[in-house]
Parts: C-alpha cells; structure tokens; sequence
C-alpha cells in the first residue's frame, strides 16, 4: 500500500483496475457528481490524456445518423451538371480560370480518370446521402474519430479527433485527405490536407493538390450545416466559401451506386490522346452568358465575382473584357510554383514505409526507396550525396543486412550523388567465391550498381569516378530480379527524360520507382543532349499508368514514387501526364501555324500550369522547358 | 495498470471539490451575496454578431447575381400554385404597386449579395440593416412585439446552446452557441429575385452561427428554413454566409429594384 496523501491508502486492486470504485472513490464520485467544474471538465479526459497533459476537450456534439443533402442550392451544378465556362462565384485566379477552360469533359472518358472521386470540398456538396458515425477506444470511450461516408464516389472521409498530427509533405495525398477535428464550442471544425487534385465544380473548375480545407459542421436539431473554406494557392487567389445543408433521414440509405471499375469508353484513342481545348478554342467557353443573357465576363471573374461590388461592374462591362478572359493575358510573366516545398530541409533523413518491406527516404534531394531482407538491401537511387553518411546510417537500422543492390533509374546529379558512399557500404555475397572472386578477389565487397546503359554511358562522359557507375547494366526493355521475397523488374523508359531512364518495379509490393519521368515538383526535366523527347516521356508516363492499379475510385492502389516530390499513386502520375500531353498539343499546334521558339514562349503556353510546376529561376525554368517541348518536336518532324 | 498522474489529478480536483463545497456552504450560512438578475440577452451573447459584414454570393450565383428567367424555380421544392405565381412575375406590375421590395423581405434578403450591419438597438434588441434595398430588421429576445404585416415581419430571437454535458442544472455550459431567430407575420414576398414567392404565413426559421478561420477571417453563417405550405412542397433550406469586414468599406445603400 502507498499513501494518496487526501484519501489515505489506495487499493492496489482499484490500482490495477482504475474502473472498479472502492469505497473512498464512491464517497468521491459522490462528490463530483454534485455537479462541479472541475469534474465536468476532466472526467472526459481518458487518463492517457493526462498522462500527456493533455488540454481537455470540448464536449461532443453528436453528428451521427443518416443525412441528406435538400439539394436547394444550387440544384441544377450538383445535379445534372453546370454549364462549362460558369465559374461565377469562384475565386479562381488566372491559371485557375484557364484550367477550367482548357478542360473538356471528355476527359473523363479515359480509363484512368473514369472512377476519378471527389476531393472533400465537392464530396461535401455533392448529390447522394451521407451516413456518420463516431469511432471511439474500447477502454475509455473516447472519440477517436468521426467518419462521413458519402454516397457518390463512396467517399469514406475520417476526421480523427484524437489529436494525432498530420502526415509530412511527403506523405501521399488521397481525394478525401487527411483530416483533424476539434469542437469548438457547439461547432466541429476540422482541418484537411492532403488531397489529391479534384474538382471545385464538376465542369472542370479545378482544385489542386496543394489546396486545404477548413470545414466546420453545427447541428440545429435535425438540420446540419457544412462550411467548407478552401484554400488553393494554385488556383484560388482567395480562400471559397460554400455552405451546405442536410436534414436527419432515419432510414439507412445504403449504398447508391457502387465501386467504379473503369473500362473501354471510346476505342482505338491514341494513348496519347487526352481531350482538351487550346487556348481560346473552348467552342463553350461563353455559353452560360449567352444562355442567361449575362455579360461575359459573368463566369470569369474570379473572386470580383464573389462580391456585391460586382452587379455594378456587369453593367459597363464589354463583351471584348469578357473574350480577353477565355485566353492567357498577353504580355505577362510567368508565374511560378505556390506549391508546398515537399523536401524537409532539415539536414535529417526522414523514413516513410511504403508497404511491405519497401521505404521511403527523404531528406537528401531526391527520393531514395530501400526494400529491406535477409538477402540485403536493394536501394533505388542515391540521392544527392549531402546526407549519404545518414542514408547509410538509416538504411543499416532498417536492414538486417547489408545493402546488395544500388539500382539507378537515371544518371542525373540528384539521384546518383550518393553512388560511391553505398557502393563502399554496400557487400553482395552473391559474388563471393564465384569466378569473380579469381578474378578480383574484392569481389562482392561493395554493392553491385544496376542501371541501363545509357545511363552508365552518361557518366562515363561526365568522368564519373569507377566507384560511382553502375557496372550491372541492361541494355533492351528489362531487367529482372527475384529478391527479399518480391520481384524486381527494371523497364528502360527509352527517350523519356533521358535515353536512360528506367522504372524500378517492386511486384509483390506495388511500388513503381520512377525517378525523374514523373515530379511531383517541377515540369519534367526533358534533357534533350541526353536522348529525351516529349514524345518519349508521354510514352513513359502511360508506361507507369499501364503498370498501376487502382484500390478504390482512383485513389490508393499502387504506390508510385516520383524521382521528386510527395509518394504518389495513379492519380498523381495521371494529371502528371496529361498535363505534359496538353502543353505538347499547344506547342505542336503552334509550331503546325509557323510559331517560332519566342512566339511560343510569349503565347504562354503552360499559363494554367506555372502556378503548379513553373520557375522562373534555377536549373529548370518554365522556359526551359517550353523549349525543350519546342525542341523535341521540331526534331521529330 | 497503474495511472498515477490521473490519480493525482483526481486527488488535485476532489481538493478543489472540498474547498469549493466549503466556500459554497460558507455563503449559505452567511448569506453571501443575492443571486442577481439573469444577464441580458446582449450580455448573455455566446459570440459577438456585431459589425459590418459581406455576402460571399458563391452559391447560386445566377439567381443572387443577376434576375434569372421568369419561371426559373431550380431547387426550389415549389408547389404547383407557387409555380403558378413565379411563372406570373411581373415586375413592371410590382413597381406599379409600390412593391418592388418584394424579393427583399425576409425569406430572401439574406440571399442577396448585401452587406449588413448588425447592431445592438438594446440590451434585448438586435438590429440587421442591409445596403441593398436599405432593409431593417429587428431580431426581439425579449418575445414577440408588433404587428408585422411589413416585409421584415416580427422576429422573435434566442440564443440556442448545448445544455450541460452532466444534464440542465448541473455542471459547466458547453461553451459557444447559435442564434435562433423565428420570424412571422411578415408581407408575401419572393425567395428568389425573379418571382420564386412564399406567402405572408410563411414562417422562416434562422440560425447564425459564426465561425473563425485561421486565416483570421470571421464567417457568419445564416442556415434557413422556409416553411410555406401555400408555396413549397417541404421546408425550403438555404445556407448563406457573410463575411466580417473591419469597417463600413463598400456600404453602398440602395433603394430597391423589382428588377
């Protein structure tokens, strides 16, 4: 027995299990239920909470139940569908507005964007009823999460209450994101990040994947209303406001539709078709004016279109205003990327699991991927080479063996930086005792370095030192290995970024390595005095498409690892490639009318991308890469 | 399993518990000091609604924005006789009747793209004043005072909170809350700009809710229901948020348009 001080002894039975009461503790719940403060206040708190000082929460409303949304406002977007080219009320910038206006809904007609979800903001909105529910711990009963699950899309949202973190920037992103939730007085309010790029509007009013959202959800009886505040530094110049209601439904509604599968929708479509509109070539850019009679700049305002302000101005405006906004604003410069910088800058390697016995490292330029075994690790890429001495060190902790393999997808400075460093670390007994060994008797007292020719070759002409080059190397379409457990295959991605550039595919594990063929950061470095072509890099990128699978309704599924940038899945690679496609379409187009180099870079041609991927500065500029588009196609004639 | 800072904390809060029952007996045996009067309505307020606020017209734009098409009642669970009269607008007739306020009583005012000013008139009166159609309403806690038969009509307010979470009498408020307004007895008018009209028994149902951004940016929240047997099929609900603005930037009184 040791002594509480106030109430003399305790029970070393009610020790161990606080639940059981003895007799002190009813005398004192006794007296906490006289109703005081400090009771109401800290008997929510688990005593995990305590023990982490935790701050004691809100009390909960309860959200739970079925839900429908009245479909009042707005009736006629949620439902069948706005016009192309309404995107009043919607705070879209310049690269936002001019998304939207290169989209056609065709797109969606491609297999890989048939079962395309909704991201959160538009879930909320959307048609199709919502089921809530609250997960708590089986010991305290503390909220651990609410989930809302929409009918269309099934969208499956978690909105975790128990103060977890959320993930790093280099953490995959989904179409629902990752959500925190807090009340706040009699109102829940929840923060997401982590979503993938969506739709605001279903006509192809766009959010990005750098956007977040705010959303707050107060119950009134059995009315709930929803409060999205969507914040886009890519496409929004202001944070969109939109609110959405819903009236309590006893009945269980069940499910609605069911899990997309895509399929053929159009046949015999190039593979590197993707449906969209050139600039000022939207043949229904201007329909919603013209059917409801409204100024055209009606639809194209942007944020001016949120405000009362605004009725005065569509009285004076000119119909030559509003076909100025279907086109980039001649003259301008480019705008560059309001993306979140994915890379942690803090001089640490930082490990993400991917699945299985396959990791992420981040931390020194450019990704790096271990698969971990008792046969060795395999390592894709070495990254820059700052941090080298630490990814040997995380590598070690995370493998029980040595590292056997370095595979490189490409020859570029980041993603070879690291060679020498692992290739000393490394050991592949594989070579131990084999001919080999007469040969050399160091044999298999290093790493064996893996990559496609090409890319050897390249660093033999930087004068790479002997330590630093891949010895291992494939010359046609694959390379192939059996290791720790899972199949590793090597696809040479010819023509692509460079002429040696391969995908890493791990089978069991579905994961694709595709070093710098797809960023998640930049425009794709199209390295023309190294056998690129945007040509190539199209066929690479479908290449990597016609390898994933999706889990559900485009989301999850395969995971894909950029050279640069956040742990991807389809989705990423997807708007990835049709974004490359796109560019090239304008630039052959313009090439096709006699542009030259300037006039194309003038035209701006990537105006709805730069605020995505565009630099102005540095070692890939938007510019460069316009011209190497420019470039690569004028060779291919 | 052993849990000792939660059961010092427990210790910590029945130490609290004994002093503050001591206290509390003390008071009784004294007297201590007479319960005052319950606080106003102004002072009881769970958030302050008061300020200069804007529309943020990001939802049905076309019907908030602009005068849609006669007839054009999307959304709108209308009734086959509220069809009847949207598809009868007329807004020449309604300025020749003096009432070219109509879309601006109080089953639409909120909806359009205005700025208000909400005040306090007294410690039991708020007081929303729109720039468009330069509109007053009063929102009465203290219960139901005048005739109505105005577009405003007579608005009765509470605030609307959780109750305890140990049950009502016991233990602390939750804290934060929403505003219920319940408005009748107001003229006929329109829900939407274009004609869409709920009728003078009509009964519309309000609750302000306002919520903070990190961005810094306050919202007030206005979910509606209009209730209209003569007009609606089933309640018509609406949401419509505001913005809060640092000053009177942008108040641009109007008169009203019927068109």
């Amino acid at each position: 027995m040791e002594s509480d001080g106030l109430f003399g002894p305790i029970d070393k039975d009610a020790e161990r299990n606080p639940m059981k009461l003895t007799f002190k503790k009813t005398i004192l719940a006794a007296l906490l239920i006289t109703g005081a403060v400090v009771y109401t206040t800290k008997s929510t708190i688990t005593p995990e909470a305590v023990a982490q000082d935790a701050p004691a929460p809100a009390p909960a409303v309860d959200l739970t139940g079925y839900w429908t949304p009245p479909m009042h406002e707005d009736a006629l977007e949620r439902g069948g569908g706005s016009e192309l080219g309404d995107y009043a009320g919607f705070a879209l910038n310049e690269a936002g507005r001019l998304w939207a206006l290169s989209y056609d809904p065709s797109r969606v007609t491609l297999k890989h964007h048939q079962c395309d979800a909704y991201v959160s903001p538009y879930q909320m909105r959307a048609t199709g009823n919502f089921h809530i529910w609250e997960e708590r711990d089986e010991h305290y009963h503390r909220l651990v999460a609410i989930h809302v699950w929409g009918q269309t899309t099934e969208g499956h949202r978690v909105i975790y209450m128990d103060g977890r973190p959320h993930p790093p920037a280099w953490a995959p992103h989904s179409f629902r994101g990752f959500s925190t939730g807090k009340f706040v007085g009699n109102v829940l309010v929840v923060e997401t990040t982590h979503m993938k790029q969506g739709w605001l509007r279903r006509n192809g009013t766009p959010q990005s994947d750098q956007a977040t959202m705010v959303d707050y959800f107060v119950r009134h009886g059995d009315h709930l209303t929803n409060v999205t505040v969507v914040t886009d530094p890519v496409f929004l110049s202001e944070p969109e406001v939109r609110s959405n209601d819903y009236y309590r439904n006893i009945a269980d509604h069940r499910a609605w539709l069911y899990a997309c599968d895509d399929g053929e929708q159009i046949l015999d479509r190039p593979a590197d078709k993707v449906p969209h509109y050139l600039f000022g070539q939207q043949p229904f850019g201007s329909e919603f004016e013209k059917v409801y009679k409204l100024p055209l700049i009606s639809g194209k305002s942007g944020a001016e279109s949120v405000y009362p302000e605004f009725m005065a101005k569509m009285k004076t405006a000119t119909d030559a205003q509003g076909l100025a906004l279907l086109k980039p604003e001649p003259g301008k410069r480019n705008e560059t990327s309001k993306a979140v910088d994915p890379n942690p800058n803090d001089g640490q390697i930082h490990v993400l699991p991917i699945r299985n016995n396959v990791y992420l490292l981040v931390g020194d330029g450019s990704n790096i991927v271990v698969q971990t075994g008792d046969q060795g690790a395999f390592v894709v890429n070495s990254g820059a080479g700052k941090l080298t001495d630490k990814v040997i060190e995380t590598i070690n902790k995370l493998s029980p063996a040595p590292i056997q393999f370095v595979a490189n997808t490409g020859f570029q400075a980041d993603l070879t930086g690291g060679n020498a460093k692992l290739y000393h670390a490394g050991r592949d007994p594989s070579l131990v005792g084999s001919f080999f060994s007469n040969q050399n008797p160091t044999a298999g007292s290093t790493a064996t370095m893996i990559s496609h020719q090409n890319t050897q070759n390249y660093l033999i002409d930087l004068k790479t030192p002997s330590d630093a080059l891949p010895t291992d190397t494939f010359l046609e379409d694959r390379r192939r290995k059996f290791h720790n457990d899972d199949s590793i295959e090597m696809f040479w991605e010819p023509k692509s970024v460079t002429d040696g550039e391969a995908i890493v595919v791990f089978r069991r594990a579905d994961v694709i390595v595709t070093g710098d063929i797809f960023n998640t950061t930049m425009y794709p470095v199209i390295d023309l005095k190294h056998g690129g072509s945007v040509q190539g890099e199209i066929i690479a990128l479908n290449d990597v498409l016609n390898r994933t699978v999706y889990e559900h309704e485009e989301d999850g599924g395969t995971m894909v690892v950029p050279g640069h940038g956040y742990l991807s899945n389809e989705h990423e690679v997807l708007e990835y490639r049709d974004m490359v496609v796109i560019v090239r379409d304008r630039v052959r187009d313009m090439i096709a009318k006699g542009a030259t180099l300037d006039q194309v870079k003038a035209a701006r041609v990537t105006a709805d991308y730069d605020t995505r991927y565009g630099q102005n500065s540095g070692p890939w500029t938007t510019d460069m890469f316009v011209e190497a588009v420019y470039n690569s196609l004028k060779a291919a004639k | 399993m052993s849990f000792p800072k939660f059961r010092g904390r427990v210790r910590n809060a029945a130490a609290l518990l004994l002093v503050a029952g001591v206290s509390l007996m003390a008071q009784g045996r004294g007297g201590g000091a007479p319960a005052g009067p319950p606080p106003t309505p102004k002072a009881a307020a769970p958030f302050d609604p008061t300020g200069y606020w804007v529309a943020l017209v990001t939802e049905d734009w076309r019907y908030r924005m602009a005068s849609a098409p006669k007839g054009d009642v999307v959304g709108v669970p209308i009734s086959p006789d509220g069809k009847k009269l949207a598809e009868a607008w007329d807004p020449a007739k309604d300025e020749a009747a003096g009432e070219q306020c109509k879309a601006y009583g109080v089953g639409g005012v909120m909806r359009l793209p205005t700025r208000l000013h909400i005040t306090w008139q007294d410690d039991n009166t708020l007081k929303i004043e729109t720039d468009m159609g330069k509109q007053t309403r009063l929102l009465r806690f203290n219960g139901a005072q005048g005739q109505g038969g105005d577009w405003q009509g007579v608005s009765v307010a509470n605030w609307e909170r959780s109750i305890p979470v140990m049950g009502p009498g016991r233990g602390a408020v939750p804290p934060g809350g929403s505003l219920k307004v319940v408005t009748t007895k107001m003229k006929a008018g329109y829900l939407r700009r274009n004609g869409v009209p709920y009728s003078a028994n009509a009964v519309v149902t309000e609750y302000f809710d306002k919520m903070e951004h990190p961005n810094g940016d306050s919202l007030l929240v206005v979910a509606t229901e209009v209730v209209d047997p003569a007009n609606l099929n089933t309640p018509f609900w609406t949401s419509t948020h505001f913005k809060k603005q640092k000053d009177a930037s942008g108040w641009n009184p109007t008169d009203c348009s019927a068109r």
